[in-house]
């Protein structure tokens, strides 16, 4: 495609895909899914390190996850610019969550983090230098769409959902604690952070003994089903398929009844089929998800809304042609 | 070669994080500003009031707050799009030049209270009205711009910095250093900036951050704990001079053209305590907006002169 010579290109925010429609994206960018994954989750334990370090709250760490994975939707995974990668995303979650830390700071302990025992001034700034020019290429693969993870975030919805519903102490904390894990998935991708809370907590009452999980109609807490089923499933799949590298296994809150693969596996057997996002019939030819961003445009505009694309489409005082990617 | 979309023309201003310039958007003909924000050379990446002006700009759509048309990258730089506004409230009120009515400051109150009550029922703080952040449509209509230091009404427990607000303009539980607090914030700055509308010079202008607290309570008289109970809660709230509260005739003297019910407003908006201070639903509905004479229509509201 020669898009270089088009100086315009307008380009619709879509801030959550399928499944598939991720599965395809990367498809361009991550040659080997199981090195992703495992560099996934010491990314995530290296988030972790740094989070607990500067007593981050758990939506900068949740924030971070998200801008992380993002990122490797739409750009080439190399496992050496990973480390960089989560510490720029970690950065700029700080700022989007209002727990700002100094770029000097994050970078110290990130370095170190990484095991490197003497920290020149020098590594540090070339640190601070990656991380700036990483920060505007993550959030520009996040179309500057800063209606994500703003005020919504999984662990304060769990306590307000929880609360709605009159859920008791000991569910809530249990998926306080399961929504831990599910930080380490790609559902942050697919559906909000208030659906995993809903998702997290049904599987908590699911597991509880004395507490039920109510029949609300989800519709009540600006969710549906599909939504919910499509968290309720990763979630438990994750469990059912590592549990043993899981943090709930070894935080279960005292008094608790024993939790195991198997207890995953009957509530699966339980919830029946498994069921989720409808997945839309065009994911092959999706040029949002095909096509490679291109960053020689001149002009790279950020639209949220589709109405915007859909107006400038309509004849104008000016036609100019443009690159449209919807 | 294709056409971009937007062109810059001219440099208008130049600010710590950002160049401004006005420009065009070239599909509908309509004149733009074009907030080009400076990455290079930056301590801390992308700057925070850029973030926060994106943030919050893209949460609201409304006739008095400034619109953010678009968000683009050009070659590495992010610019921001937004309606170019020529004018502000500060020049208008500066320029002796130009004379205007209570029904005039009524229509500028009531515009800025719009704006105010859109953002507070979208949970979004402003943080730093004052005049120079009321921008001015050519159609008269009035804006609330500049969202650098805005952000979410936290969660209870959450920690807030009582940092903001320009000191003139600034309430009194954010003097006290205040770590909790709420949009009844910006509501002071309205009053303050009310007060400045009948005045034409600003109401309490604060030398410094210590002389702030001095000016603001010899206008207003010193809080105390009978009308804000929590007011000894703040470590120095003991060391401040006492002043007793002016009397309505003294403040009838002081906002000669005031009439009872704009005095009424002014000091729900001014009041100490600010779980008691008037929210925005308060003041719009309040018998200001009732009485003659009614607002301005905003076309018709005195323009600067030599534009």
């Amino acid at each position: 495609m020669a898009s270089q010579n088009f100086q315009t290109a307008i380009l619709l925010s879509r801030p959550y895909l399928t499944r598939e429609q991720i599965k395809r994206a990367q498809q361009n960018t991550i040659a080997d899914r199981r090195i992703y994954n495992q560099k996934r989750i010491s990314v995530f334990k290296f988030l972790c390190d740094i989070c607990v370090q500067f007593k981050f709250p758990r939506k900068t760490l949740e924030t971070a996850m998200y801008f992380y994975q993002r990122y490797y939707v739409f750009n080439k995974f190399e496992t050496e610019m990973c480390y960089d990668v989560a510490t720029s995303c970690l950065f700029i979650a700080c700022k989007q969550v209002e727990t700002i830390k100094k770029v000097a700071d994050l970078c110290a302990v990130s370095l170190r983090l990484r095991s490197i025992v003497k920290v020149s001034p020098e590594m540090l700034d070339n640190c601070k230098k990656r991380i700036f020019q990483l920060e505007l290429h993550i959030l520009e693969t996040c179309c500057f769409d800063y209606r994500v993870n703003n005020t919504v975030h999984i662990d304060e919805f769990i306590v307000k959902i929880g609360k709605e519903l009159s859920l008791n102490y000991k569910a809530c904390h249990l998926a306080w604690l399961i929504a831990f894990d599910a930080l380490k998935l790609e559902i942050l991708l697919m559906v909000p952070q208030h659906t995993i809370a809903i998702a997290a907590l049904k599987i908590a009452c699911e597991l509880s003994d004395d507490t039920e999980w109510p029949n609300v109609r989800y519709t009540l807490f600006e969710s549906d089903e599909p939504s919910v089923n499509e968290a309720y499933f990763d979630i438990v799949n994750f469990f059912i398929n590592v549990f043993d590298l899981s943090d709930l296994k070894d935080n279960l809150p005292q008094g608790f009844r024993k939790l195991s693969i198997e207890t995953f596996m009957d509530l699966k057997r339980k919830a029946g089929e498994e069921k989720g996002l409808k997945e839309p019939e065009n994911v092959a030819t999706d040029a949002y998800l095909t096509k490679e961003r291109d960053y020689t445009v001149r002009e790279r505009r950020y639209v949220l809304s589709r109405k915007r694309i859909n107006d400038e489409n309509r004849p104008t005082v000016r036609p100019a042609k443009k690159d449209r990617i919807e | 070669m294709m056409q971009t979309e937007y062109s810059k023309e001219k440099k208008v201003g130049e600010g710590t994080y950002a160049v401004v310039y006005v420009g065009t958007k070239y599909s509908t003909n309509r004149k733009v500003a074009i907030k080009e924000i400076k990455t290079s050379g930056f301590k801390d990446g992308l700057d925070m009031s850029a973030i926060r002006e994106v943030k919050y700009l893209q949460e609201m759509n409304h006739v008095n707050v400034i619109e953010l048309i678009d968000v683009f990258m050009a070659q590495n730089n992010l610019n921001l799009v937004l309606e170019f506004l020529p004018a502000d409230l500060e020049m208008i009120i500066k320029d002796s030049s130009i004379l205007f009515t209570n029904a005039d400051i009524k229509s500028w109150l009531l515009m800025t209270l719009r704006g105010v009550h859109h953002c507070h029922r979208n949970f979004i703080l402003h943080r730093d009205l004052k005049p120079n952040n009321l921008l001015l449509a050519p159609d008269g209509q009035l804006k609330l711009a500049d969202f650098g230091l805005a952000r979410n009404m936290g969660s209870p427990q959450e920690i807030l910095t009582s940092n903001v607000v320009t000191r003139w303009y600034r309430a009194p539980e954010l003097l006290f250093g205040a770590k909790h607090y709420t949009g009844a914030i910006d509501m002071w700055s309205v009053g303050v900036i009310f007060a400045e509308l009948m005045l034409r010079i600003p109401y309490l202008p604060g030398k410094d951050d210590i002389d702030q607290i001095d000016v603001t309570f010899r206008a207003l008289g010193t809080p105390t704990d009978r009308d804000w109970p929590e007011i000894s809660t703040f470590s120095t709230y003991n060391k401040i001079q006492f002043y007793p509260p002016p009397s309505r005739d003294e403040l009838r003297r002081r906002f000669a053209a005031a009439t009872e019910n704009a005095l009424d407003l002014m000091c729900g908006m001014l009041t100490m305590n600010p779980h008691k201070r008037w929210d925005p639903t308060k003041c719009l509905t309040s018998e200001f907006f009732v009485e003659l004479p009614e607002p301005t229509v905003p076309e018709e509201l005195p323009k600067l002169n030599n534009k």
